[in-house]
């Protein structure tokens, strides 16, 4: 019995993935926000736009943060695929204002009909008052036009911004968490995105920074082997790997440096799964 | 002679037990073959066995006989001594069988015919556990040109051949129980038998349980963690087909509860093992093909350790293990005229291993590793044995064998896992070749040398494969595997002479003298990464498997075992072996120079016996590996039996003293210089119908 089921199982499950990735492929081009959460939609008033707005979670925390835009037209109502469209978030502390890093869509041209856009919030709402604002500006017609809205930001379980003023230059970066999203055994993407604070409206991305990485298991005292230095890839991402041979809770340190110049070496990122 | 121990000894209570020594050895006298062994028809089962082991009984197969006679050995206790064999002891039990310094996966350990893996990381679970003296039909050590035969192996073979039923046309139904007590581990022993046959149908159901607490060392000190308990039942049906053929079913089941393990962090909670095997065999010697049978085989071990009843544990953490196996298996002889004979084996099996360790730290999430990554390997082999006697005076032999093995990891999670490592996660292929010719020369008085050599190969276990840092308690490392290890293959060359000397009737004597040597490529061993941070809290580092460029194993063994009259038997064995590696370093896990002497009395019902045993200083050790020096040893054991006819049935009694003068002592293959078991009063009763 058991040989028979071992033989069928393997048949029977590889049967339906075939069948699984048919249907699969068909469903592919149907709904690109299927597996997004609709965080809200209203009116860019001025660009006769309808500004849908998508988030991969429905609780936005600190940290790097993708927001997915579906444009309609507010007049027909058909798909908008070609417009600029420009991120500003703002925090209101009361006694000062200030921005965070934010990344605009990189082209003017939809992807699967929507606008892809990131921004890194720094701190949560717990120390005031967020405001999204999406400007979009339709080529076609030159109108240009504006939807803003309030953000709720909570602080994540393990923080996945960080800031630091580097030793070396004096200035402020902030550092952003984005991968692993999803952490596992094995080699794990590493990404960063690293901005600097120009001034308090302005966090351009910043390429000039090199790091190294080192996994640790504090709870044990041990790292990882083979993990792999992030390197800058654009627009202030680096990309490297890190390594967990175990579940549990990890802290991959960070050090940042201007060449030789140490910028600093107290940061890191826990991470837990 | 004894030392202050914590408690005084009971010299009285020995005195009185060997006084009332009652009985010879139930074995012993089955084994020292009285004039016709088929008079007595109750004794039948087991005197046929002796019979049938007779016609080829080797030196070593009459060691194994000799020593059986203490009911209450463990396999591993017999088979100690063998001089050909020594253990590896992490604790009293599980101890890991080495050939002459090979170990692990340098070694085959077959339970019939079948492969069967550990389901532990740790090799607490070696296969030799599962086979209790009891179910035991016969142990052979296989080494030098036959060591590959049943599968491809640099160090030789470890077969054991369990017990089976006998066809009976009077349809006898026999039983037999045994108690027994020893005192240095407050441990119980008790045993049943029961065999039913007829013309057509036979059956042979047994059953062993074991109960030992925490044994007291020579000098007196009890030695924590090394308590045990486990229960071990066997049953077999066998339906004869006709005057040649024959079906067999077997079934063995083992289950261990809080086993301790001294030398580690760790004990067993909860092992089992399930064995069941389908046989087609053919029953009696004749034209063709003969001796031949087919197999069709699978088994099971789980394994779980456990550390919740070790002090100052830094971390709880689970550790269990799976091993399955399938396999099948087909084996015979032919005779072609006088001169030829040919003997082929053929086998395929499949084993998947998995092994996972969790750890609970306090306020964070389960730590979880797999620590041998789900793995399978597939192994078909073909294995041929060719003899020719040229003349009445020469024997050639030529033995060859070909394994192709397939490793694969099977799982994503074991795949991500082993590429952490930076190695190939496609698995690999492997053929190996085996190849050994000899020759033996017949001289007077019924004697021969022999002279052999031999080229072999193994492949690297899956801990040396994919071991994902399982730590080593004998020199606080984490052992990573690698993936591309090469294969470790030997050069070796065996000589020696054995024969008989003396008359069958009054005095005889037989002897062995052997020596040989081995040259190893790429050696496979631990050595240290320094650039790796060890996964165990208190690890001394991470070690990863790397193949040497060789090394170097030579040694020699003798055996004595002379009767006088039948009265008075007496066994001598010694052995040495010497173990380097390409820098001239000693190689961990070689046994010293050890003796042992034996000396029986059995006049009639009564019989006597008395073992010296000694092992020289120990002063080449692997520092590499966490050896250190290991002090000589001198023990004497006394043992005594008598059995007696009770109406139909028969009564045996047995007692013994080991380790007579309690002496403070270890082994140098034992971890972490764990003193082993002090003095230890024994006694048994066996009854049988
Ligand atoms: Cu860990
Ligand atoms: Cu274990």
């Amino acid at each position: 019995m058991k040989l028979f089921s071992k033989l069928y199982l393997p048949i029977i499950l590889s049967a339906a993935f075939f069948l699984n990735a048919c249907t699969k492929d068909e469903a592919v081009t149907v709904d690109p926000t299927a597996q997004l959460i609709k965080l809200t939609e209203g009116y860019a008033t001025g660009a006769a736009t309808k500004v849908l707005v998508y988030t991969e979670s429905s609780v936005i925390n600190t940290g790097y943060t993708r927001f997915y835009l579906q444009l309609k037209d507010s007049a027909s109502g058909a798909d908008v695929t070609q417009a600029q469209v420009m991120l500003m978030p703002m925090m209101d502390m009361g006694t000062m204002k200030h921005s965070a890093p934010v990344e605009n869509p990189v082209s003017e041209k939809a992807t699967d009909g929507l606008f892809q856009a990131a921004s890194v919030f720094i701190m949560s709402s717990m120390g005031g008052s967020w405001t999204m604002t999406f400007t979009v500006r339709r080529p076609e017609s030159g109108k240009r036009g504006s939807l803003a809205i309030p953000v709720t930001v909570t602080d994540p379980a393990k923080a996945t911004v960080k800031s630091f003023t580097a030793a070396d230059d004096g200035q402020k970066y902030f550092i952003a968490l984005i991968e692993p999203a999803q952490p596992r055994i094995g080699i794990n993407d590493f990404e960063i995105g690293v901005y600097r604070k120009a001034t308090m409206m302005s966090f351009p991305a910043d390429s000039a920074l090199n790091f190294t990485i080192e996994p640790e298991m504090p709870t044990m005292g041990h790292g990882s082997p083979n993990n792999v230095n992030p390197t800058h890839a654009q627009l202030g991402h680096f990309k490297g790997k890190v390594n967990f041979t175990m579940t549990g809770f990890w802290r991959v340190h960070l050090d940042a440096l201007h060449g030789t110049a140490v910028a600093d070496t107290t940061q890191y990122f826990d991470i837990e799964f | 002679m004894s030392r202050a121990g914590s408690k005084p000894f009971p010299v009285k209570k020995i005195i009185l037990l060997i006084g009332t020594c009652i009985g010879p050895l139930m074995l012993f006298a089955q084994q020292s073959l009285p004039a016709n062994p088929f008079t007595d028809s109750t004794r039948f089962i087991e005197l046929r066995e002796v019979h049938l082991q007779a016609r080829t009984a080797s030196p070593q197969q009459r060691l194994v006989n000799f020593y059986r006679g203490n009911a209450s050995f463990t396999l591993e206790d017999i088979m100690a001594r063998l001089p050909e064999v020594s253990f590896q002891r992490r604790g009293p039990y599980g101890m890991e069988p080495s050939i002459r310094g090979y170990t692990g996966g340098q070694i085959n350990v077959l339970i019939d015919g079948m492969r069967i893996y550990g389901a532990c990381t740790d090799k607490m679970d070696p296969p030799t556990i599962y086979i209790e003296p009891l179910n035991l039909d016969h142990v052979q050590v296989q080494t030098g040109q036959n060591g590959f035969l049943h599968g491809s192996s640099i160090g030789g073979s470890v077969l054991l051949k369990m017990a089976e039923p006998k066809h009976d046309e009077e349809g006898n139904l026999h039983a037999s129980v045994s108690s027994g007590y020893s005192s240095a581990s407050k441990g119980w022993y008790e045993s049943a038998r029961l065999h039913f046959g007829t013309g057509r149908w036979s059956f042979l159901a047994n059953g062993t349980y074991r109960k030992n607490q925490d044994y007291r060392a020579g000098g007196g000190e009890t030695i924590p963690f090394s308590a045990m308990e486990k229960a071990n039942y066997g049953f077999s049906a066998k339906y004869r087909l006709n005057e040649n053929l024959s079906v067999k079913a077997d079934f063995l089941g083992d289950d261990g509860w809080n086993i301790g393990y001294p030398a580690l962090p760790m004990d067993v909670g909860y092992a089992a093992a399930r064995i069941g095997s389908l046989s087609i065999q053919s029953e009696k010697p004749k034209q063709g093909w003969t001796n031949w049978n087919a197999k069709l085989y699978a088994n099971r071990v789980q394994h779980y350790m456990d550390d919740t009843h070790r002090p100052n544990v830094p971390m709880h953490m689970d550790m269990p293990g799976l091993s399955k196996t399938y396999g099948a298996f087909a084996e015979g002889m032919r005779q072609t005229g006088q001169r030829h004979s040919l003997r082929l084996r053929a086998d395929v099996s499949s084993t998947f291993l998995t092994a996972s360790m969790t750890m609970y730290p306090p306020n964070e999430v389960p730590m979880f590793m797999l620590t041998w990554p789900d793995h399978r390997k597939m192994q078909s082999g073909l294995g041929a044995a060719w003899t020719f006697d040229a003349d009445s005076n020469w024997r050639f032999q030529a033995n060859a064998r070909v394994d192709f093995i397939t490793h694969r990891l099977t799982s994503t999670d074991g795949k991500e896992e082993v590429a952490v490592l930076g190695y190939d996660t496609d698995g690999r292929n492997d053929l190996l070749s085996n190849l050994s010719l000899s020759a033996t020369r017949k001289l007077l008085a019924r004697s021969a040398v022999f002279m052999n050599i031999a080229y072999a190969e193994r492949i690297p276990t899956g801990s040396e494969l994919y071991g994902f840092y399982l730590f080593n308690a004998q020199d606080g490392y984490d052992y990573i595997g690698k993936a591309d290890l090469l294969r470790e293959s030997s050069f070796q060359a065996e000589t020696g002479i054995k024969g008989i000397v003396g008359n069958v009737q009054r005095v005889r004597v037989s002897y062995q003298l052997t020596g040989f040597a081995s040259y190893l490529d790429n050696y496979i061993t631990g050595i240290v990464e320094p650039d790796l941070s060890a996964m165990t809290i208190g690890a001394n580092g991470v070690k990863s498997y790397q193949n040497l460029p060789w090394a170097l194993q030579a040694g020699g063994e003798a055996s004595l075992s002379g009767a006088l009259h039948k009265q008075w038997q007496a066994v001598v064995t010694i052995r040495y072996t010497y173990a380097r590696d390409d820098q001239g370093d000693p190689l961990p896990f070689i046994p010293p120079l050890k003796s042992m002497l034996s000396l029986r009395y059995q006049p009639g019902r009564f019989s006597a016996q008395a073992e010296w045993e000694a092992a020289s200083r120990q002063e080449r050790y692997a520092i590499r590996a966490g050896e250190d020096e290991t002090p000589g040893f001198m023990l004497l054991h006394l043992r005594c039996g008598y059995s007696f006819p009770v109406s139909t049935s028969r009564i045996g009694l047995q007692a013994g003293v080991e380790n007579v003068f309690d002496t403070f002592y270890h082994e140098h293959l034992d971890w972490g210089n764990i003193p082993r078991q002090g003095r230890n009063v024994y006694i048994q009763l066996n009854l049988s119908f």
